[in-house]
């Protein structure tokens, strides 16, 4: 078994593989996890993701992050659960689960709000699903975050999203970051003891984020002290042209998938705009490839490994939008 | 090659008005050569930082500040340009490469300002071959970084400050987290590259010891504004930096001051003057007793099974080079740590076993980063919080450090203390508790020699309350001023556990300063000489 393991992770390892295709993999999840209604495939698709990071994740600060993002999705569920048998809408038709006393609150115009009483299986079934959609969601993202190197990843971005894919690479490397101090600072704390009254919270949040924007700011500091920022030989001109027409491609593609997402209806709108955001993303590119400002000396390639990462999901992805996790 | 005129600098302070009555920087003048290797130094907190910094750019751009004068950097007035623009003129390395590093592999981050300069693939080739060779790295190219030890992140840092061409090298503190093999390794690099590339180098440093018999020149920082530039013998006035060799010269009333270590030994071969004895303190009784204590991270052993007593009325020190298990061993003790085996006995029980109250009245720590013990809004507040968590008369923490400081304003919020007032400050927090184990984890990091001096006065005290002080440190001439007992340690084994004498004495690895250049046995700090 460990040799078996062993094997694998060297093969699919993090440190072999490129950053791109964790972010494709789990981006691909969660839109399958977004189009999907039934509670079994949803669940398979959370599991599937802690699987893989189990699996693939090496000894890095980021791999651990996944655990943050577990807790995020169980709170989801349980607020889903706990907010459906609160405000519950009881329909005598359905098969009763669960029986709580009815509190009514009159409004005073007229209808009274109905708290708790007798709660459905169907009503709760409703809110696992969509409990477990989001959080299904939130563990395919956190997968991509824990296997790829966000340091790997800006390295492999495009000349034209650089700026942007810097910031974002950043804020992506807060969350580890913040888990990391935040460990350190609780260590450190148990060596001061707080009498009663002390809100502990405060002990801790302000150490960690003292702590975390220090390391952000060194880390900027040291970007920009090794030539990160440099405009090079463009005019002010076409830096500013090259990021209007970033900025629009990054506009569009995301209005057009979350309106491909969550309203079906107006299917010729979005693609439309989905189109738009492609052509642009081919004037940017074209704008900043006309004058090099940086040299890549490493390239990272597409290994097998990646290919078989990428092909699967796609898999995955196209048996979502054929139907098959709906039902 | 630099020219500064007419150079002030200050903060802001809290309404965004210019600090003018004491700027940081004032009015400063003066000139770098072309493979000048100069030697940075001031006390604590007196802004050698700054200084190096509004060379390149970084401050006032990442600091905020105000900045006024001339910076000529081959004859262009640069003042004020943001980092970037420095880049290849300006390479800077700081205290913690792995903070600053923007990659994961060695050959990433050398090559990644070459990269954002768009420097050719060809030339990139080329420097990369050069500097790697220079630099000892052409083994580690495909290493990444976080397996490397500190000395290596340090030469692969300096290998990325040179690539995109840079002929001046800025160095904050860059041995300052590094054992003493570590620390050597860089600065023996470092006069290589002045003396063989021309590289222009400024090294603030506080190991000015092992430096300075090779700098051409010596920029003390004052802290009022004031900052001058001369021979390294003529810049010691000032005791609050002045290395020991420096101060045994100034005690025994040499003149010119020795530099070096050699110049040290002829003057003391010609003229020895009397010493008494180093005093080691007999120690009490048993206070705490560690009974094979084991630590594993995952599959690391950091410290394998240790059996070990400490005794009251002892200051023991616990030396060793970074990664022999050190810290683990001391929080293990503490009793908040890991631990895979073993216990730790002491009058009230096992730490491990106890609540945090009751364990912080046993063993008490000061950490390596100290401030993250602090939390709250004012000084007066952290003040107040102890004497109410420690349930002593009001006034008792404040007390103790105005005794370690002198007297602070108690309104300032704890995170504008300097580095050396935090840790007292800390300190003071720690004492309060009055645990009869007081452990303290690299304290005299970032401190100036009045500082550390101040430190040690204050565990003589504890010292002499019947506490056992336990000191994990690499610095050997604060060990040979405060050690009763050295243990030394390695690769999570204590494989030395002796005096001091025998530890830091001449021809030992580990020798003082003064051991080094008076070849006296029995003598090992400075404080025993007899005027």
């Amino acid at each position: 078994m460990s040799v078996l393991t062993s094997n694998r992770a060297h093969f699919f390892s993090t440190s072999r593989t490129h950053p791109g295709a964790w972010w494709l993999a789990g981006l691909a999840l969660s839109l399958s996890a977004s189009l999907s209604s039934n509670l079994v495939a949803l669940i398979a698709i959370s599991a599937g993701a802690m699987f893989i990071v189990r699996l693939c994740r090496d000894n890095a600060p980021w791999s651990r992050s996944i655990r943050f993002y577990l807790f995020l999705g169980a709170i989801v569920v349980l607020l889903r659960v706990i907010f459906r048998v609160i405000f519950n809408l009881a329909d005598a038709t359905q098969d009763v689960f669960l029986t709580l006393p009815s509190i009514s609150i009159d409004l005073g115009i007229g209808n009274s709000l109905h708290l708790l009483g007798s709660v459905s299986f169907l009503s709760i079934q409703a809110a696992l699903v969509d409990g477990f959609r989001l959080a299904a969601i939130i563990l395919s993202i956190g997968m991509a975050n824990s296997l790829a190197n966000p340091r790997k990843l800006l390295r492999a971005t495009p000349g034209a999203l650089y700026e942007i894919a810097t910031a974002v690479s950043i804020a992506i490397n807060l969350a580890p970051q913040l888990i990391a101090s935040l460990k350190q600072v609780r260590r450190a704390r148990g060596l001061r003891g707080h009498s009663k009254g002390i809100k502990a919270l405060t002990g801790i949040i302000i150490p960690v984020l003292e702590d975390t924007i220090e390391q952000s700011m060194q880390l900027a500091a040291s970007m920009s002290a090794r030539g990160f920022g440099r405009k090079g030989n463009r005019t002010h001109l076409q830096l500013l042209l090259t990021r209007v027409s970033t900025f629009l491609t990054l506009t569009l593609l995301t209005v057009g998938v979350a309106m491909l997402l969550f309203s079906p209806v107006q299917q010729h709108v979005d693609l439309m705009v989905i189109l738009a955001g492609l052509v642009f993303s081919a004037i940017t590119l074209k704008l900043s490839s006309t004058r090099t400002t940086r040299t890549k000396y490493i390239v990272q390639r597409w290994q097998l490994a990646d290919l078989f990462i990428v092909i699967s999901s796609a898999l995955i992805l196209l048996a979502a939008f054929s139907g098959v996790f709906s039902k | 090659m630099i020219e500064i005129k007419n150079l002030s600098f200050s903060y802001l302070n809290a309404e965004g008005k210019q600090k003018s009555e004491n700027p940081q920087l004032n009015r400063v003048n003066l000139k770098i050569e072309a493979g000048e290797f100069v030697l940075v130094c001031g006390p604590t907190g007196s802004g050698k930082s700054t200084f190096l910094q509004t060379l390149n750019g970084l401050a006032p751009n990442f600091t905020g500040g105000v900045i006024t004068g001339e910076l000529l950097i081959n004859g262009v007035d640069l003042l004020g340009a943001e980092p970037h623009e420095f880049s290849h003129l300006i390479g800077y390395v700081n205290q913690q490469p792995e903070g600053a590093f923007v990659a994961d592999l060695v050959l990433d981050e050398i090559v990644y300002s070459a990269e954002q300069l768009a420097i050719s693939k060809e030339q990139i080739a080329k420097d990369v071959q050069r500097l790697s060779r220079l630099l000892g790295l052409e083994d580690m190219l495909d290493s990444p970084l976080a397996t490397l030890s500190g000395g290596q992140q340090q030469r692969v840092a300096i290998a990325a400050a040179l690539i995109a061409g840079a002929k001046v090298l800025l160095l904050d503190e860059p041995t300052s987290a590094l054992d003493l093999q570590g620390a050597t390794e860089v600065l023996t690099l470092l006069q290589k590259l002045a003396k063989e590339e021309g590289v222009s180098i400024l090294l603030a440093e506080h190991r000015i010891s092992r430096v300075i018999g090779s700098v051409d020149s010596v920029i003390v920082v004052h802290g009022d504004g004031l900052v001058t530039k001369g021979k390294p013998a003529e810049q010691f006035n000032d005791t609050r930096f002045a290395p020991p060799i420096i101060e045994l010269g100034q005690k025994l009333g040499w003149n010119p001051l020795p530099i070096s270590t050699r110049q040290a030994e002829q003057l003391w071969e010609r003229a020895p003057a009397a010493f008494e004895p180093k005093t080691i303190n007999q120690p009490s009784g048993i206070v705490c007793e560690v009974i094979d204590l084991e630590v594993t991270f995952g599959l690391v052993s950091a410290v394998k099974k240790t059996n070990l007593r400490l005794f009251g009325n002892q200051i023991t020190a616990l030396m060793g080079e970074n990664g022999s298990g050190k810290t683990s061993l001391c929080w293990a003790i503490q009793g908040s740590g890991t631990r895979t085996s073993g216990g730790v006995k002491t009058s009230a029980g096992d730490p491990k076993s106890l609540s945090v109250q009751e364990r912080l009245a046993v063993t008490t720590m000061v950490p390596q980063r100290a401030a993250d013990l602090l939390f709250l809004n004012s000084l007066a507040d952290e003040l107040h919080e102890s004497d109410t968590f420690a349930k002593v008369p009001a006034g008792t923490t404040a007390n103790l450090f105005q005794k370690l400081t002198g007297r602070i304003d108690t309104s300032i919020h704890p995170r504008d203390l300097s580095a050396g007032q935090q840790l007292s400050l800390v300190l003071a927090l720690q004492l309060v508790k009055d645990a009869p184990v007081l452990i303290l984890d690299e304290p005299t990091r970032g401190l100036d020699y009045a500082a550390k001096r101040a430190l040690a006065n204050q565990l003589d005290l504890l010292r002499d309350e019947k506490r056992s002080v336990l000191l994990a440190t690499h610095d050997i001439e604060f060990v040979a001023m405060v050690a009763d007992r050295v243990l030394v340690l390695k690769e999570g084994l204590i494989i030395q556990d002796s005096s001091p004498l025998e530890v830091l004495g001449h021809g030992s690895e580990l020798a003082s300063q003064v051991a080094e250049v008076t070849n006296e046995p029995g003598l090992i700090t400075i404080g025993q000489i007899l005027k």
